[in-house]
């Protein structure tokens, strides 16, 4: 008998089974894959049976055969089991296969999205191979299935972490949310020494996510986005807006890169200006830097006097 | 007993995909067997063999009306007397957890035209398995971030349709704009931008170009052959012999240059500053990007940097003079 075969029998014998059945009854029921000769060898076939199937994540349980617990025998749970029914449009469907795709090579990905192609409706799949997409993370997928299960599952953790500012140390979080901005992921959680909200770039975490137990539960009212750095001068509610000019050959790529500005037409000497939200003027004093002679501060004057102070600094030698 | 291991362990992952493409099968009565091949990808003849077996399958005591029936006709597939295998294996909480993850970083790429379809999916996905498979999937979120990619659609169809593009492009690292003939292999995505990996047909070279940098793109009408070009969990930047390597000491803050660039040889300083090589194949924006660091960053090579930096202050500076 192929073990593929005496696999499947297997699964569909304990899945079906009302009862649970003890090896011998196991044994019994497929004479063929576990019966003959040897009793010790018969064992060690059906133990290697039951890894092969716990590998699969496939739901096998020990139960007490009766009240007593004086025998206890294998069953599958059905509902353990089964893929509760979730159906998708073509398009759902087409959106979870780029997404399964998405980040190079992820198995469990890909496993995950061939089992839910049960729920496809019709005829689906036309489009799939379409237009193809791809991504990369930064995070070792490990990484982040480790910080995704702590903060869906409400634990408390701790980590190596180094901050931007190149300090490292140990933190104890009580995970509340993951948020992915910009490419990267973040550990949104409460810092317990420092008492405080805080959010981890999982890419400077310095050592694997270790599990403390089970973790409080955010503040009424959390949004986990808030705590994530948002663009630097759009953060929050501006209370001024700067006017900035730009050259002719960068005034499409910087205006249109700018997240709430209000672009006028071109100028008679073909510069662009626009009126951004001016939240952290260090910021978007450093940005406009990084044009050189192909972007302006206008307006307000303190804002124009920063960017000449800052060039005049520069111009000096630092 | 030795010898049967690797067969073993090969038949517990071809019963993995089995739990797997059976019930699709059994679902969707007629699938053609290629069709199975390619949605689950399995080899043809290794997917035939496995179906095959399963007919040998079924419930005690496997008499032949208990035997699972599978019948291979013109090329599609028929599966009845399965009922044990009429559902598929429920996603583990490791697989549900990827996908969403996935789902979740794609939806915080601005800019994706399946974004409300993969929203809707994700949200299915989430109330169908509960938060006994899922946990409180709501805590995964996305935030604002990034610059949608207008051209991104114009972009995927070409990469499909093997079209030849004509694209005008600003390169940042000159500042200056051009226009190329272009083969799009592959559109992706990383650190939050949408790329194109690329044949440079006007450079005759490989290249990497960001979506949101073009300005536009037309077909040229050329059909081209793929080189195979790929794009995804690859370095963005290729450094090369011509690189100028750019020695820099950045203040704490200004470390976030260590996490924005591909920067080499990193080393912890005192006062937790921070001493790397910056490669660079123009140094037009590392000037640009030293005015912004302003006092943060010091020049340790090369030397006459600096006087780049000088330079560039100076003629933005003349600019607040004239007005």
């Amino acid at each position: 008998m192929e073990p593929l075969e005496r696999l499947l029998n297997l699964v569909g014998l304990l899945l079906e089974t009302r009862w649970p059945l003890t090896f011998e009854q196991i044994r019994e029921a497929m004479p063929e894959a576990y019966g003959g000769e040897n009793l010790d060898s018969a064992k060690r076939k059906f133990e290697r049976d039951k890894d092969d199937l716990r590998n699969y994540d496939i739901p096998l349980e020990l139960r007490d055969m009766d009240a007593w617990g004086s025998e206890q025998g294998y069953v599958i749970p059905k509902d353990g089991y089964y893929l509760p029914e979730i159906s998708f449009t073509p398009e759902e469907m087409a959106a979870l296969f780029v997404a399964a795709q998405t980040g190079g090579q992820d198995p469990a990905a890909e496993q995950a999205v061939r089992k839910l192609l049960y729920g496809a409706e019709g005829g689906v799949l036309a489009g799939l191979a379409a237009s193809p997409l791809a991504s990369g993370s930064d995070t070792p997928s490990r990484t982040l299935l480790a910080a995704a299960d702590a903060a869906s599952r409400q634990r408390r953790v701790s980590f190596g972490y180094r901050t931007s500012e190149g300090q490292a140390s140990e933190r104890d979080v009580d995970a509340y949310a993951m948020v992915c901005r910009g490419g990267h992921w973040y550990l949104v959680g409460h810092d317990r020494e420092r008492q405080d909200v805080r959010a981890f770039r999982l890419s400077r975490l310095t050592t694997e996510v270790a599990d403390l137990g089970e973790g409080a539960a955010p503040p009424e009212g959390f949004r986990a986005a808030d705590h994530v750095q948002a663009g630097p001068w759009t953060a929050g509610e501006p209370n001024e807006r700067a006017t900035v000019a730009f050259s002719p050959d960068v005034a499409w790529w910087a205006t249109t890169g700018l997240q709430g500005a209000r672009v006028s037409p071109p100028r008679d000497d073909g510069w662009v200006e626009a009126s951004v939200p001016l939240v952290d003027e260090a910021a978007l004093v450093g940005w406009l830097l990084t044009f050189g002679p192909d972007a302006e501060a206008i307006a307000p004057g303190a804002f124009r006097a920063e960017v000449v102070r800052r060039l005049q600094e520069a111009a000096r030698g630092g | 007993m030795e010898a049967e291991r690797p067969r073993a362990a090969r038949a517990s992952e071809r019963l993995g995909r089995m739990l797997v493409v059976v019930p699709y099968l059994v679902r969707h009565p007629g699938t053609e067997l290629a069709e199975g091949a390619r949605l689950f990808d399995i080899p043809e003849e290794e997917l035939r063999a496995d179906l095959m077996l399963l007919f040998m399958a079924g419930l005690p005591p496997y008499d032949p009306g208990d035997l699972i029936d599978v019948e291979i006709d013109e090329g599609r597939v028929y599966i009845s007397m399965a009922d044990q295998f009429a559902r598929p294996l429920k996603l583990s909480r490791n697989e549900a957890l990827a996908l969403y993850l996935r789902g979740t970083e794609l939806l915080a790429t601005p800019g994706l035209p399946e974004a409300s379809a993969l929203k809707g999916a994700l949200d299915k996905l989430a109330e169908g398995l509960g938060a006994e498979t899922l946990g409180e999937a709501g805590r995964i979120a996305t935030a604002e971030a990034g610059r949608p990619a207008e051209l991104l659609n114009t972009l995927r169809d070409s990469a499909r349709d093997r079209a030849r593009l004509r694209i005008d492009y600003y390169a940042h690292s000159s500042g200056e704009w051009s226009t190329r003939e272009i083969d799009p292999e592959e559109v992706f995505s990383s650190l939050g931008n949408w790329y194109v990996a690329a044949w440079d047909v006007s450079n005759d070279a490989e290249r990497l170009f960001r979506a949101d940098r073009i300005r536009s793109a037309e077909r040229t009408g050329e059909v081209f052959s793929p080189r195979g070009l790929s794009g995804a969990g690859r370095a963005l930047y290729t450094p090369t012999d011509e690189d100028v390597a750019v020695r820099l000491l950045l203040a704490p803050g200004a470390r976030w240059v260590a996490d924005y660039y591909a920067v080499r040889d990193p080393v912890e300083r005192p006062g937790r500053a921070l001493e790397l090589t910056l490669p660079s194949k123009r140094l037009g924006w590392v000037a640009g990007l030293l005015l912004r660091l302003g006092s943060d960053a010091q020049i340790l090579d090369p030397a006459d940097l600096r006087e780049r930096v000088k330079d560039l202050a100076e003629r933005t500076l003349a600019r607040y003079r004239q007005t």
